[in-house]
């Protein structure tokens, strides 16, 4: 259990430690796809392992806005022999911020030929971390999968390395004025004497 | 017998069952390599090396003399780099997420990332001299376009001795990989907009509380690399004139003048042994009283070949791990790319338990795929020094023919990195006309299959250059190795015996490059 929990630990961490994410060949980070000849809005994609199953989420459309209905696609199949999980997943969201605790219960879904499907639609642009719960084998399965919806708000990194830069800058040249400033008065002293 | 080894080689070559990749070197080009490659070989352990003369050209028409005089060319490439890396940083937190579609990814990972080591083979350490990075920095601290400063722009703190190295430098290579391939911020704009800014404070603080440019010397991973490289590119800032310099007191190229700044990484130009640590960023060229610091035309790998013993003997231990870090992290780059690391990887984490991003598993898959190389380095340095008549010192061997391995990682980086360039780098101009990816739409399978056959040069090409980039680092690397030998052992003639376990090692190192570009290699994007 304590092997589990850690387990789910890592999954959890791994998401939130990158939210914002893409791949192709890295498991864990969003991948964007469009069918050959298609004419349907872009899905994103992000396909994880965790515990017994191989997990793969899929949001439709891919950037989707406020007040826009959507969609989850899960797929959980068994690692070892690529048995689909057949029983109930719970989805949950919440708000993907530093100071946001609310969590919201989206829906339970049974199996629809071999996905789970969620619908969704956000009022609220933002950054959201979708949550799909499970029981398999006694063990509680957690996953987190980021959602945007709406436009980018990244004023946050800059605005962090534009308030580091101007402290260091302006610490800096504190100081060194300082120094001067003795320095001079060192030197008016020693003049004098 | 050649039919047989091409059939051998075939058998070598793995062939995914589905998933998009880029062709590996085709049997026929791998037999023509090896088998060059024995016949060098073979050159190598019968064949004495002559220390030759050592070919030095220095390039100073008006036209040079002007650029590399004057600030005006420097400045305004700083000025384009800089606007050039706003845009990425830009582009990568408010685009769209579409990797392929965003110029922030294509520009960082596949067009200069890529490019930049192929850069080195023709313009030495040039890329320091126009880095955004540090121009960034320095505008921001120094508050001057490019002239000097004053004093008080900085703290001008002596960095602490335990930094006085290049260990800072490789661990950020090896956490800028760990990045790069692990957590696969390669396929992500978001994240590869956060590493440039955090780039730009790191340049920023160490500028402002150290003296001259610490962060280039002795904390830039790409920095570093572009300098071990360099080291052996046929190109490089040196006196025109070595007895202009040799009878020079005062010493502008190392203080500098009333406005140019002092050499950023503390070198003089007269006594310039190593070309590791210039920056071209021109201060000494600029400064000169005597106009007697331009581009010099140099032979490949001379100016280790060339050293005299004191010089060998006196390599920096640090610098030599830089070295064995690169071999080993270029290797690491070509496995995370062959179609099976992925399946490994998987069966890896389920058997310990591993979830999520699988970081666990990859980290563990990096350490050993790292340890390999360097454990087969240290047994190859060991032997020779037990094979030795003279019995030098270890680290003093360790460090001296560390650079004989340079070659190795620098030809395989190239040669990996072509693929990459030609094949990846298609969608280029479509990011220059939507730098954010506005209402772009990810690849569709058919743009996908047009972009992987249609290369910007043609695959034979391709594996031509990739071919003749590992022969010729085998033979440089052999070449090096020999070199040393001599200065080490101050003979004439290299103890045969004492040379087959680096002979080995560099051989080895050579098949796994060989085997890894003869193997199909993963889309990045």
């Amino acid at each position: 259990m304590k092997i589990k929990k850690s387990v789910l630990l890592i999954v959890l961490a791994s998401v939130f430690f990158v939210n914002q994410v893409f791949a192709h060949h890295v498991l864990g980070r969003p991948s964007y796809s469009l069918g050959e000849d298609s004419n349907t809005p872009p899905s994103m994609q992000v396909e994880t392992q965790t515990g017994e199953y191989y997990i793969t989420y899929m949001a439709f459309p891919a950037f989707p806005k406020p007040n826009q209905s959507g969609r989850v696609n899960l797929y959980a199949s068994r690692i070892d022999n690529g048995q689909t999980f057949n029983g109930k997943v719970t989805f949950k969201v919440r708000d993907d911020s530093w100071f946001s605790s609310e969590e919201e219960i989206l829906g339970t879904q049974e199996i629809d030929d071999g996905v789970y499907r969620q619908g969704f639609v956000f009022s609220k642009a933002g950054h959201y971390i979708v949550t799909a719960e499970f029981q398999a084998g006694g063990e509680p399965y957690t996953i987190d999968f980021p959602l945007r919806i709406g436009e980018p708000d990244s004023i946050g990194p800059i605005g962090i390395a534009v308030v580091i830069i101007i402290i260091v800058i302006v610490a800096v040249n504190i100081t060194q004025r300082r120094r001067l400033q003795r320095l001079k008065a060192k030197q008016h002293h020693s003049d004098r004497v | 017998m050649y039919e047989s080894l091409v059939n051998f080689i075939n058998k070598l070559i793995y062939v995914p069952d589905e998933g998009m990749v880029h062709p590996g070197l085709p049997a026929g080009w791998v037999a023509f390599i090896f088998l060059s490659m024995v016949v060098i070989a073979l050159r190598y352990i019968f064949l004495s090396v002559k220390p030759g003369t050592g070919f030095k050209y220095p390039i100073i028409n008006s036209f040079i003399k002007k650029i590399v005089t004057r600030p005006w060319l420097l400045v305004s490439l700083r000025l384009f780099a800089a606007s050039i890396f706003l845009i990425v940083i830009y582009a990568g937190l408010f685009g769209t997420p579409i990797p392929e579609k965003n110029i922030a990814t294509v520009l960082t990972w596949t067009i200069w990332w890529s490019g930049v080591v192929v850069s080195i083979f023709f313009v030495g350490s040039a890329w320091c001299a126009i880095c955004p990075w540090d121009a960034v920095a320095t505008w921001l601290v120094r508050q001057k376009l490019w002239k000097r400063a004053s004093e008080t722009s900085s703290l001008n703190l002596r960095v602490p001795k335990i930094l006085r190295s290049v260990w800072p430098a490789l661990i950020m290579f090896i956490g800028l990989t760990w990045l790069e391939l692990g957590v696969g911020v390669t396929v992500s704009p978001y994240a590869t907009a956060l590493m440039a800014l955090l780039m730009v404070v790191l340049a920023t603080i160490s500028l402002a509380v150290y003296e001259r440019k610490a962060f280039c010397r002795y904390f830039c991973a790409v920095g570093r690399t572009i300098g071990a490289y360099s080291s052996i590119a046929p190109i490089a800032l040196a006196p025109v004139n070595e007895q202009t310099c040799a009878e020079c007191t005062t010493l502008e190229c190392y203080k500098g003048s009333e406005e140019i700044e002092p050499c950023p990484t503390h070198l003089v130009m007269g006594r310039l042994t190593q070309n590791t640590y210039c920056t071209s960023c021109g201060a000494c060229s600029m400064s000169c009283p005597h106009e007697n610091v331009s581009w010099q035309l140099r032979g490949i790998g001379s100016e280790i070949t060339q050293a005299s013993r004191t010089t060998a003997l006196r390599g920096r231990v640090d610098e030599a791990w830089f070295i064995l870090g690169l071999v080993a992290l270029t290797i690491f780059h070509g496995v995370t790319m062959m179609p099976y690391w992925e399946s490994t990887i998987h069966k890896f984490a389920y058997s310990i338990g591993d979830s999520g991003q699988l970081l666990l598993s990859f980290s563990f898959g990096m350490l050993i795929s790292m340890l390999i190389p360097i454990i087969l380095f240290i047994v190859a340095i060991k032997l020779t020094q037990k094979l030795l008549s003279n019995r030098e010192e270890y680290n003093r061997i360790f460090s001296s023919l560390a650079l004989s391995i340079l070659p190795l990682a620098f030809t395989y980086h190239i040669a990996h990195n072509l693929t990459h360039l030609v094949r990846e780098s298609a969608g280029f101009w479509s990011v220059v006309f939507n730098p954010l990816g506005t209402n772009a739409l990810p690849l569709s399978m058919g743009e996908l299959h047009m972009r992987h056959m249609n290369p910007l040069i043609a695959d034979n090409i391709v594996f031509a250059l990739q071919g003749l980039l590992v022969i010729f680092g085998f033979w440089l690397a052999l070449r090096i190795a020999k070199h040393r030998f001599l200065q080490i052992t101050e003979t004439n003639k290299v103890n045969l015996i004492a040379f087959m376990p680096m002979m080995l090692f560099i051989s080895m190192i050579s098949l796994m490059d060989l085997w890894l570009l003869m193997q199909p290699m993963v889309m990045r994007m």
